[in-house]
């Protein structure tokens, strides 16, 4: 991060892969650096908020309305304007989730072979149901629409890494590797 | 709309119409007197065309169009009335049903509800879905203002207002789909100055005025064309009164002076107007005592005491008072000799609407200062200070007094109040002449700019009260001042001959939104 | 992980080095012809690139099909107002998957191939909007487009030629209606990504208001061969209305599932028995989705046509994105349906009426019927709530949610009555 980043890309970086520190400092250091980038590839400031929310998604791990406040300031929109924005994207998490969020796609090409299956071993396995977080905010399982990688059924997104081909019986091994 | 666009032709509903190339198929079918059902268009606010009550069929399109922004070209033929129009607007309706809680009862949209309406026309009687309906409950969005998510038909015209004209996007769609609502920030009440208009532009009873809350059902409301005194904008309002009382304010469209809007205060301050002990009966001092009299004594006495009277005459006036009633006034002074005249005027901060900024809820917290300022009164901050030593006649017009010294008015040698409410300072007058509220009694003001404005009466005045203008005429016609006026357009009339800034004006001209005279409006002064 | 099927009947003009790791870098693809056809582009006026394209007959591939020369020709010439090419990446449609292995496998092809049409059409900005689920790919694609800034492919005076032009890569969020143009206008502008009522097209109207074009990542990635071997190369294969090769993401109950890519006058058929190896081992196949889930399903018997725009047509449905979905006798149609209508339920951005309150109705009434509390009455009601659905709304997703429950109710009524009147399904388990 501390070599500059090209601000062609400085907006699109995988947000996932979270600090997750919901009381981390915003936009500092070399986020400064992206966020500045990000407003010169744009010609108005409210092109930056999807950018911006991935951003401050990637620092705190989910969007807050403390951080929603912050971003709406930074780029001169009201906070329920930011609050409709991020509330029509489903990759905005406007709660708090687990460290590890498991993203099941119950896609048609992945629902047709077995999408169901491999979701309830999740659940069963984190012991949670959809959309909660385990006791110990490890684990928030998910379902989500189509993944765009029909041909490898099940995809399962953990984070910002992809799975594909995951069988019911490979869901057990996966949970292990993510510890 | 530009005189030299070039007009097109076109056929709806099996009439013909010209209108100007760009004309909506809405708007063309309104010059034929066609109202097309529609939700999320409004008048004054951007067309999303998303709720599609609007779509008409065209001949030739392969699928309805909406009419809301398709605009017409030549020889375009459209029915709003065919099977695949009448089809896609019950499509619309029960789809709009389906999870609305059909709660009219209790409603404060019933009688003026656009889903109600158009359900009646198009609507099917049996309900096809068994799926039980969604229960979403309500919230506050500002503090006087209430948000029924149920009722909602997400057709967005309060966010549009408050984006587009408020200018403060403040409320919102949050999420997308059948999840969507409208909201503010998370937990957070917004405030706006304006904010009420979200109220009148909701189609629907999805955001409703606590304050009108169960106070009564639209159609027991009876509408009266009327100016808000609240401020001198001079809002061109619609009064919704009820067992005479006001009950609600509504802007009334005048695309000069408010277009569809106006400010929340002028609608919270009116409803609060005429509270008080009322001047009902005309009365007349007996020594220590105030004694109640009939209008012929009250009148006899008036021409009596006005006949022995010396040392001139001064006045304090409201700046709310009505043209007519200002310049009765006027005449009454000009009999003993007038000898200045002044009001005071409350004052507030300034709110422009952004949005449209002829708009706003101006300082001058008084419907007619401008028109009091016309007449030959001045504006004053300390009112009792001019009349201080005062030793001649004494008239108080509406101006309440409330916070009169002590010894107000004891030097004078009569003191006459004309007025609605009688404060304890009103009550050291020799002569009270009970008149009627700007509700009461037809009547115009002069806003900010110079605009003369009418407005009419609503409720019948209490007792006996009545305007200045007309038993002020009967005094004048009693001292030789011509013939008493029959109406407050014929008091117009008079005051348009005398003062040059009236000048060409009639309540004809005036009509129900307003005119400049031409002598205004070239900028010359009140003679 | 490797490209997992190829077939020797594949006319690989796209996808000739999916699974080739050594293209994805920016030697690797230069080594192999990249970046020659942005050379000969930057050698030619812009409307003559422009009319190659025109004449190629290459049509979006996003979906709509509308040819691409004719598009990029909307454009403004007189260059007053700065002007945008939009990449659309946003690739959701339910079993599409052939932007990601575009992007995945040959990120220099799509970006030489926008570098191209930011030319032709006289933009100094594009912008590639790609699905924000798309991590994995979205790192590949920020390496490429670096690297083509470091060659002097991007930035001031490309290749010398004095055209300066930028590339940013922005992230959608989640939000299938992102993928419609102006949808994804809009979310490119910190929107929500509600389409837009047209006219004003994007030519005219785009992005920030400036005129934009906005073309499908499989488009735009055909221009540079398109541009580097001329319009009568190009059109050796397809049909007349459907000239070239077109990607096909074949998902479901085939026993290869994969994209495959094929002239656009190939057989249906052979595709899915041939080249995808029809169903698996002991499956009969039950019906075919040929163009992403918004298209009518065929049955196995109207699978004998060609896969072009007009031949799928003619089967009745639609080439669509080319994502093909294929169902075996296992499938319980009513499921496979309402998770199809689920997804367009929670995909409706909301804006109208009878998407935003039809889509979710729709799924209320087959969950009924799948739970076995359906009517005989459900079937007219869907038929007819799909047709209050249909042509009435801003954008096509209404229409698309109402289009399998329509079509699988005039195919596969059966499924649905066995449901209502048995509580049983069809599906062999």
């Amino acid at each position: 991060m501390s070599d500059a980043m090209h601000p062609a890309i400085a907006g699109a970086q995988p947000s996932q892969r979270a600090e997750k520190n919901p009381d981390a400092p915003l936009f500092e250091g070399a986020y400064k650096e992206r966020f500045d980038g990000i407003l010169t590839r744009y010609p108005n400031k409210r092109a930056a908020l999807l950018p911006v929310l991935h951003m401050a998604q990637e620092v705190r791990g989910w969007i807050s309305p403390e951080t929603m406040n912050r971003v709406a300031e930074l780029l001169d929109l009201t906070p329920a304007y930011v609050r409709s924005v991020a509330s029509f994207y489903t990759m905005f998490a406007l709660r708090p989730v687990g460290r590890h969020l498991i993203q099941v796609c119950v896609g048609i090409g992945c629902d047709l072979c077995g999408a169901e299956e491999v979701t309830e071993r999740f659940l069963e396995l984190t012991k949670t149901r959809i959309g909660e977080t385990s006791d110990d905010g490890k684990y928030t399982v998910v379902e989500v629409e189509c993944l765009g990688a029909c041909a490898f059924p099940t995809v399962v997104q953990v984070n910002d890494e992809v799975y594909e081909n995951v069988k019911a019986e490979d869901v057990e091994g996966l949970l292990k590797e993510l510890d | 709309m530009d005189s030299e666009s070039k007009l097109v032709n076109i056929t709806i509903d099996g009439s013909e119409v010209a209108v100007p190339e760009g004309t909506t198929i809405l708007k063309a079918a309104e010059r034929l007197g066609i109202v097309i059902p529609r939700y999320c268009w409004h008048p004054g606010l951007s067309a999303p065309a998303q709720c599609r009550m609007c779509l008409v069929d065209v001949e030739g399109a392969p699928k309805p169009l909406p009419a809301c922004v398709q605009q017409v070209q030549d020889g375009m033929v459209v029915s709003t009335d065919c099977v695949e129009a009448r089809k896609a607007r019950r499509g619309v309706i029960e789809f709009l049903l389906l999870n609305h809680p059909l709660d009219c009862p209790i409603c404060d949209a019933a009688g003026q509800c656009m889903l109600q309406d158009y359900a009646h026309e198009t609507g099917q009687l049996q309900r096809r879905a068994v799926e039980p309906k969604v229960v979403l409950g309500r919230d506050h969005v500002t503090s006087e203002i209430l948000y029924f998510a149920d009722r909602c038909i997400l057709c967005t015209r309060c966010v549009r207002f408050m984006d587009e004209i408020a200018q403060e996007p403040v409320l919102q769609v949050i999420n997308r789909g059948h999840k969507g609502y409208i909201d503010t920030m998370t937990d957070e009440l917004f405030e706006h100055p304006f904010s009420m208009n979200i109220v009148d532009v909701c189609p629907v009873g999805a955001l409703v005025n606590e304050d009108f809350l169960f106070k009564a059902r639209s159609w027991d409301l009876d509408q009266t064309a009327s100016i808000c005194p609240g401020c001198s904008q001079g809002c061109n309002v619609a009064l919704g009164t009820k067992e005479n009382r006001i009950v609600r304010l509504k802007p009334r469209f005048n695309p000069e002076v408010n277009s569809y809007w106006m400010c929340d205060y002028g609608r919270g301050e009116v409803v609060r107007w005429g509270a008080g002990i009322r001047a009902e009966v005309p009365m007349v001092r007996e020594a220590d005592r105030l004694a109640p009299v009939d209008w012929s004594r009250a009148l006899d006495a008036t021409v009596e005491a006005l006949e022995a009277a010396e040392g001139g005459a001064k006045a304090i006036v409201d700046p709310g008072a009505s043209n007519e009633s200002l310049y009765m006034v006027r005449r009454l002074m000009d009999q003993v000799g007038f000898d200045g005249g002044s009001f005071r005027v409350s004052s507030g901060p300034q709110h422009v609407l952004k949005g449209f900024p002829k708009l706003a809820l101006r300082e001058d917290r008084a419907a007619n200062a401008r028109g009091a300022e016309t007449l030959g009164f001045g504006r004053v901050d300390d009112i009792y200070g001019a009349v201080g030593s005062h030793r001649g006649v004494l008239f108080v017009l509406e101006e309440r007094l409330d916070d009169a010294p002590e010894d107000f008015a004891d030097g004078s040698a009569l003191f006459v109040y004309i007025g609605s409410v009688l404060s304890p300072a009103a009550r050291k007058a020799d002569i009270v002449l009970p008149s009627p509220t700007f509700a009461e009694m037809d009547g115009t003001f002069t806003n900010f700019e110079g605009r003369v404005q009418r407005f009419t009466q609503g409720l019948r005045p209490p007792g006996l009260a009545r305007p200045i203008w007309m038993s002020g005429s009967v005094v004048l016609a009693r001292m030789g001042g011509g013939e008493p006026f029959t109406s407050a357009a014929a008091a117009f009339g008079a005051l348009a001959d005398e003062f040059s800034a009236f000048s060409g004006l009639s309540y004809e001209k005036i009509g129900l939104t307003g005119a400049v005279s031409a002598a205004a409006e070239s900028g010359a002064t009140a003679s | 992980m490797a490209y997992p099927y190829e077939h020797p009947r594949e006319e690989r003009m796209l996808s000739q080095y999916f699974g080739d790791k050594d293209a994805i870098g920016i030697d690797g693809w230069i080594e192999r012809g990249g970046y020659k056809a942005l050379e000969k582009a930057l050698g030619m006026a812009q409307d003559d690139v422009i009319q190659v394209v025109k004449d190629s007959g290459l049509r979006g591939r996003g979906g709509a099909g509308f040819p691409a020369g004719l598009k990029w020709s909307f454009m403004p010439k007189d260059g007053k107002v700065p002007s945008y090419v939009a990449c659309n990446a946003d690739e959701s449609e339910p079993g599409t998957f052939k932007d990601r292995e575009l992007m995945r496998w040959t990120p220099h092809q799509v970006i030489e191939g926008i570098i191209i049409a930011s030319y032709a059409v006289r933009a100094q900005h594009a912008y590639i909007y790609i699905r924000g689920e798309f991590v994995d790919i979205v790192r590949v694609l920020n390496g490429a487009v670096v690297e083509a800034y470091e060659r002097g492919y991007l930035g001031a005076n490309i290749l010398g030629s004095g055209y300066d032009m930028d590339l940013t890569v922005h992230t959608g969020a989640g939000a299938y209606i992102a993928g419609e143009e102006t949808g994804l206008l809009n979310s490119l502008e910190g929107r929500r990504a509600e389409p837009r009522v047209k006219p004003p097209f994007p030519a005219q109207k785009g992005a920030f208001d400036r005129p934009t074009t906005v073309n499908n990542v499989e488009t735009l990635a055909s221009v540079p061969h398109i541009v580097l071997n001329g319009a009568d190369w190009y059109r050796q294969w397809g049909t007349e209305k459907s000239p070239g090769t077109k990607l096909f993401s074949c998902c479901g109950h085939l026993q290869r599932p994969g994209n495959y890519e094929v002239p656009l006058d190939f057989s249906l058929k052979e595709l899915v028995y041939e080249l995808c190896g029809g169903p698996p081992e002991g499956r009969e196949l039950l019906g075919v989705i040929p163009g992403g889930s918004s298209v009518p399903i065929l049955t196995v018997d109207e699978l004998d046509c060609d896969v072009s725009y007009e031949g799928i047509e003619a089967a009745g449905s639609f080439l669509g994105s080319g994502g093909l979905i294929a169902m075996d006798d296992s499938t319980c149609m009513v499921r496979a349906v309402r998770r199809m209508v689920e997804f367009y339920a929670h995909e409706s951005c909301g804006q109208c009426t009878p998407c935003r309150e039809g889509t979710s109705w729709l799924t209320k009434i087959l969950k009924r019927i799948e739970r076995g509390e359906g009517r005989e009455e459900d079937i007219p009601l869907l038929l007819d709530v799909g047709s209050n659905m249909s042509g009435s709304t801003i954008c096509p997703l209404s229409d698309s949610a109402a289009v399998p429950v329509v079509s699988s109710i005039q195919k596969y009524e059966d499924e649905y009555m066995a449901h209502i009147r048995d509580g049983s399904c069809t599906a062999k388990r």
